[in-house]
């Protein structure tokens, strides 16, 4: 689904960042200018806001969109702070928060996960510097799904190593379907392309 | 042989001096017979056997052993280097995000209503889809408006350059020349991974029907339904997909009507009196810049659609890297409204010539070839 949805869906190149690459570094612009396109084309967020509670260095999460975001995008998140960003632990309760869940920018709330796609050293500025480009995906409610084919479900498979192998050495557990991917409403979901700002740091 | 291990065998006749052969797996040893030269009993140079072992490394090619006939008979043994100027056998994954060739520097450019690129043994075919880098003469000048886009390679000229379908006929682009620094240009090895999808548009003639050109194959049949995201900066916003005002709710989509070609195709939409696209963008308003896209929505693909009247089977779909002529891709019957998956593995078998019989090649046209591929559990190293 992931690289279908790469493939698939139509691209923003983010803006608002100051790297002086195309796509720029994330702003609090883009993620203001990807909320706006969805809200205009009506597509469905995924949560309701969290109303803000008297606590310190809290505040309101707006209701949103998710978005799906490498981890190695986190520190240029952190650099949004105060710009906009809002860290999961900031929000006035984390009981709706995601495992996942980094934060939240305006209408965005963020997901991250290291399995996000990355085309490494996709674009150069004018003096030659190469840098990574992001597939952030933004996506509504209704955007996309997965159809089962002729009824034919997930199967989660398990055989002990006794049915596995004459020598009971290797298990077998592997999960089994037929599905195909589908972008149900193609208006609710953007690629919100983007690259780094700060460094790798591995 | 454990239960993760993979065999496959398999027999054709060669079209051609190299052949693609997929398979459910990437095989890490592959051994073929050539029967026509063995059936002939002799031949100068003629190749009757090669095999190809994935964890043989020489100075670091993928060799391609052959055993062979010389003169008067004597039976040879020969190597194919695998190197990039003597391909032997190779195995292949596409996977599922887009893998690329190389880094090849961009010598210079020529802008005109085609762009041309210089770029010395670029090694490029018609039909390969290219994503260029940079693009800068300078921090202003050059034409880094084209960074990031996949283009088809329309015109091989020649081994050091080839001419991609983009109108960069405008003051807004400068040649490149000199080779200046971060101007590359990369091969997509396995494009259209997924289609149809996302194309980034060259060009749109306006009129009763809307004419719309795209930098690669759009993979679009008849019947699609499409959406666009055309940038302010690129001209006819007119067609963007935007709430219907007319009925709400409903967004503005258009239907193709006819292709003309893999990156050409018309859609039902009247836009006689839409603002012209344009390609001119000033390189100052590069950073940020997002490109002009056609969106399949939905899709038609071929699947669903009967070989012929009465016939319970359904052709693969199809997709149409260059020219008009589709190539089948793996899959069986398409469910409509999803999406082709158009990714492959196997081996391929390729053109180079033999290290020290220099004649001999691992088959020629015509040529039948019987094949098997392995991959094994364990492989030490």
């Amino acid at each position: 689904m992931r690289d279908y949805i790469v493939s698939a869906a139509s691209q923003i190149n983010a803006g608002g960042g100051s790297n002086g690459f195309n796509p720029t570094n994330l702003g609090v612009s883009d993620f203001s200018l990807v909320a706006t396109t969805l809200d205009t084309n009506n597509a469905y967020k995924f949560m309701s806001g969290i109303e803000g509670m008297d606590r310190f260095g809290t505040g309101p999460v707006r209701s949103a969109y998710f978005m799906l975001s490498s981890t190695e995008l986190q520190s240029d998140f952190d650099s949004l702070v105060g710009s906009g960003f809002l860290s999961q632990w900031n929000y006035p309760t984390n009981a709706s928060a995601l495992p996942s869940e980094y934060g939240s920018v305006y209408n965005i709330r963020i997901l991250t996960s290291s399995e996000a796609p990355v085309a490494r050293n996709a674009v150069a500025n004018s003096s030659g510097t190469l840098n990574d480009v992001y597939y952030n995906t933004v996506l509504g409610k209704q955007a996309i799904t997965h159809i089962n084919q002729d009824g034919y479900s997930m199967n989660l498979i398990y055989r002990d190593p006794y049915y596995s192998g004459m020598l009971a050495q290797n298990a077998t557990l592997a999960v089994k379907f037929a599905q195909a991917q589908a972008i149900t409403q193609d208006t609710a979901i953007r690629n919100l392309l983007s690259t780094r700002l700060s460094n790798l740091g591995v | 042989m454990a239960e993760y291990s993979r065999m496959a065998k398999g027999s054709f006749t060669a079209s051609a001096t190299t052949a693609v052969v997929q398979l459910p797996f990437k095989p890490d040893f592959v051994e073929l017979l050539n029967y026509t030269n063995i059936a002939a009993g002799s031949g100068t140079n003629k190749t009757t056997r090669a095999w190809w072992d994935a964890s043989l490394v020489v100075s670091s090619n993928n060799p391609t052993m052959i055993e062979l006939y010389g003169a008067g008979g004597s039976v040879l043994f020969d190597v194919v280097a695998g190197s990039a100027a003597a391909p032997g056998i190779s195995a292949f994954s596409a996977g599922q995000l887009l893998q690329f060739g190389p880094s090849k520097q961009i010598v210079a450019s020529t802008k005109g209503a085609t762009t041309s690129f210089q770029v010395t043994s670029h090694g490029y075919a018609a039909g390969d889809v290219v994503i260029f880098e940079g693009l800068y003469q300078s921090a202003t000048t050059g034409m880094p408006q084209m960074a990031g886009i996949p283009f088809t390679v329309a015109t091989v000229t020649d081994a050091n350059n080839f001419v991609v379908n983009w109108n960069s006929n405008n003051s807004s682009y400068t040649n490149l020349s000199a080779s200046p620094t971060g101007s590359t240009v990369k091969k997509v090895l396995y494009p259209y991974l997924y289609f149809p999808g996302t194309s980034v548009i060259s060009a749109i003639t306006t009129g009763a029907t809307t004419t719309i050109d795209t930098t690669s194959a759009h993979n679009f049949v008849v019947g699609q339904e499409v959406a666009f995201r055309i940038p302010s900066q690129w001209g006819t916003v007119e067609l963007n997909t935007l709430p219907n005002l007319t009925i709400p709710g409903s967004p503005i989509y258009g239907y193709v009507v006819s292709v003309t070609d893999f990156n050409t195709f018309v859609v039902s939409i009247n836009s006689t009196s839409y603002t012209a696209f344009t390609t001119a963008i000033a390189v100052s308003a590069v950073n940020g810049l997002s490109f002009p896209q056609v969106v399949a929505v939905g899709d038609v693909n071929t699947g669903g659609v009967a070989i012929s009247s009465g016939s319970a089977l359904y052709p693969p779909p199809q997709y149409t890297p260059i020219g008009t002529a589709g190539v089948n891709t793996i899959n069986g019957p398409a469910i409509k409204g999803a999406f082709v998956n158009n990714t492959a593995q196997g081996f391929v078998i390729g053109n180079g010539a033999a290290t020290t019989n220099t004649s001999a090649a691992i088959m020629a046209a015509n040529d039948v070839i019987e094949w098997r591929a392995y991959l094994h559990d364990y492989s030490s190293p």
